[in-house]
């Protein structure tokens, strides 16, 4: 007999297998959901999953400046209505959709959309109507709390939920891919502040436009960005007047004087000139065939720090002609002023200056005429020159930090220049920026605009840099007013002393103890002497 | 032996069917309240978002200081205002600014009716 064994053992041997097998694996899948939680298959529970198809952006302080809402558009089957009219009426009154419309459309078509993107509320009010047949599609929009308040700098999305502009658009990628919120370098009491001063502004000098940005000198970031007109971003058709566009990064201007600036920082950096030395003024300055004049009488002969003061094209013409062409186009390449800046946001603009960079250009280039640059480039390269002068790239993401880059100027040449800026406000043209108990330091500038290949005298585009406390630079708040018109308080006159410097003074006075910023002793004046 | 094997085999399995069976009816219901609870979490969640966004509308700035000027009617500060603790005198001391009216550059402002701002 032999011992091999019949095919009905080997069957069983199989079975055997199988089962053992099969429990095996039972028993495999029991330790893992009971001890490994799911590690082994993969599949662990998400309970945290993500609800929101973009990440919020929000203020340094996390405030929301922007987030996405659950929305629902709202379909309806008008066969399925007992009353057409009767649910035209309700979903128009609950919705408010055009009641006319609806109740036309639920005659002629089969499927209706009734409204889209209403709000949780207003869904509420249409289901409490009870009407059969409603078809609900849920939809997410873009919420944006501020409003009108740094539209242009924060921007808007597609319906889509794709970036449109602003940092919508800069930070597209991450507010995609983020779970977290983008966190800005934008301050919201900074931003209301800041926009509802050039607001204003704009009404008290009749101006075209007006923008303002607040920047601190030391980490690059921008606290506020205004531009004005603006538009409501919450709104998908524009009102009249309104616009898109950020003046501050995209666009380009002639500045004027508050250029001076550089011309004087590049005269002290190179001890081309000093602040005691005296300058001829009242003839004029003839280079080649034009000849520079003041807008306002001056002196016959001023000391450099008075040219500065008080704004002289004349005196700050020759100051930058000692510089020579080539070493000031070196020094503004330098400072980035002959190239756009990169920033977070998508939108900016190139710098407009000569190709063919002589004399004549070098001397209207010191006072701030001949090159054009985006009002965030120059704040960007103002801030390099008060804060020990070392290179700011601006950014609008909070990074508070000390993010100073490459030594550009000196820093004696940047304690210099912030004794000038002072003495500006103090003893020049910059006396209405000054805030009690806020050292301000600061430069004025109102520039001719350009129509046509002339600049046109009653056509000014004013703009007012400060800094404060000037001694230890934190923060640059830049106003500029496009067109102003003088009013009564300023004394008919549309000069940036008495239009962009009071604003940026009334800025920094609401400004500065909410930044923390140290308030110095406020002087007494002895009015009885 | 074989027998008795295959028995307690078949009977292992018949029991196994069976907690097999229960484990799998308990978990089907463990996963109907789990999506019924994920689906209210989502809802709240949902709802705390909205809440939260229309908290930032009505606390925002501008809310803030049209309700302080028109409830309590203050107005904003200015900083000849705004003092520190070692700015106060001490005692006996004469008051350090003696209602003399404070000049800084282009910006006075008097001790007795602290109003005005930069820019007059």
């Amino acid at each position: 007999m032999s011992n091999a064994p019949t095919i009905f053992q080997k069957r069983i041997v199989i079975a055997a297998a199988a089962c053992v097998a099969a429990f095996a694996l039972v028993g495999i899948r029991l330790v893992d959901v009971t001890l490994l939680n799911g590690a082994i298959s993969g599949h662990r529970a998400h309970f945290a999953a993500r609800e929101t198809g973009r990440a919020d952006l929000r203020d340094r302080n996390g405030i929301i400046l922007a987030r996405d809402l659950p929305v629902t558009d709202i379909g309806a089957r008008p066969e399925y209505f007992w009353d057409k009219k009767q649910a035209a009426h309700d979903l128009a009154h609950a919705t408010g959709a055009n009641e006319a419309h609806l109740a036309a459309m639920f005659q002629k078509k089969p499927y209706v959309l009734v409204a889209q993107r209403v709000t949780p509320d207003v869904l509420d009010a249409v289901m409490a109507l009870g009407l059969p047949a409603l078809d609900l599609m849920p939809q997410r929009k873009r919420y944006y709390p501020m409003g009108r308040e740094a539209a242009q700098a924060i921007g808007v999305t597609e319906p889509d939920g794709s970036g449109v502009s602003g940092l919508e658009l800069g930070l597209d990628k991450k507010l995609k891919d983020s779970k977290a919120p983008i966190v800005t370098s934008l301050d919201a009491r900074v931003q209301f502040i800041l926009s509802s001063e050039l607001a204003t502004a704009r009404q008290a000098y009749d101006a075209h436009a007006v923008g303002g940005i607040v920047m601190n000198v030391n980490t690059g970031e921008v606290l506020a960005m205004a531009s004005l007109p603006d538009f409501d971003p919450n709104a998908r058709s524009g009102s009249e007047g309104d616009s898109t566009r950020n003046i501050m990064a995209q666009d380009a201007y002639e500045l004027g004087s508050v250029f001076k600036i550089f011309a004087f920082t590049l005269a002290m950096e190179d001890h081309t000139t000093r602040l005691d030395e005296t300058f001829p003024i009242a003839a004029g300055f003839h280079i080649g065939n034009h000849t520079i004049h003041d807008a306002e009488h001056l002196p016959s002969v001023m000391m450099a720090k008075d040219i500065l003061a008080q704004s002289s094209n004349v005196g700050t013409a020759q100051i930058a002609l000692r510089s020579g062409p080539t070493r000031q186009r070196q020094f503004l390449q330098n400072m980035g002023l002959l190239d756009a800046i990169v920033t977070e946001l998508p939108e900016r603009r190139k710098p407009m200056y000569p190709s063919n960079w002589g004399l004549t250009e070098t001397a209207t280039i010191g006072f701030g005429h001949g090159i054009s640059v985006s009002p965030l480039s120059f704040v960007a390269a103002a801030a390099t020159v008060v804060n020990g002068g070392r290179k700011i790239v601006p950014t609008f993401l909070k990074n508070p930090v000390d993010s100073r880059g490459a030594q550009l100027i000196k820093p004696e040449t940047s304690a210099q220049m912030r004794d000038l800026l002072r003495y500006v406000v103090t003893n020049g043209t910059g006396k209405n920026a000054d805030v009690p108990g806020y050292d301000v330091g600061g430069k004025t500038g109102s520039a001719e605009k350009n129509s046509g290949g002339h600049y046109v005298a009653h056509k000014l585009l004013t703009s007012f840099c400060a800094v404060f406390p000037v001694h230890d630079p934190r923060y640059i708040v830049f106003v500029m007013i496009d067109e102003p018109h003088g009013d009564k308080a300023s004394g008919v006159m549309a000069l940036a002393g008495h239009t962009a410097a009071p604003v940026a003074g009334h800025v920094v006075s609401r400004i500065a103890p909410l930044l923390g910023v140290p308030r110095a002793p406020i002087v007494v004046a002895d009015t009885h002497k | 032996m074989v027998r008795m094997l295959n028995f307690f085999c078949v009977a292992l399995a018949g029991l196994a069917c069976l907690a097999l069976y229960r484990v799998s009816e308990q978990t089907r219901v463990a996963n109907a309240q789990l999506t019924h609870i994920r689906h209210n979490i989502t809802v709240e969640r949902s709802a705390l978002h909205v809440l939260e966004a229309d908290w930032e509308n009505v606390a925002s700035p501008d809310q803030i200081q049209r309700l302080a000027e028109s409830q309590t009617g203050i107005s904003n500060t200015t900083s000849a205002q705004l003092s520190s603790f070692e700015d106060l005198p001490r005692r006996g001391d004469s008051a350090p600014l003696n209602n003399t009216p404070i000049q800084q550059a282009s910006a006075q402002v008097t001790n007795n009716a602290p109003t005005a701002v930069a820019g007059q």
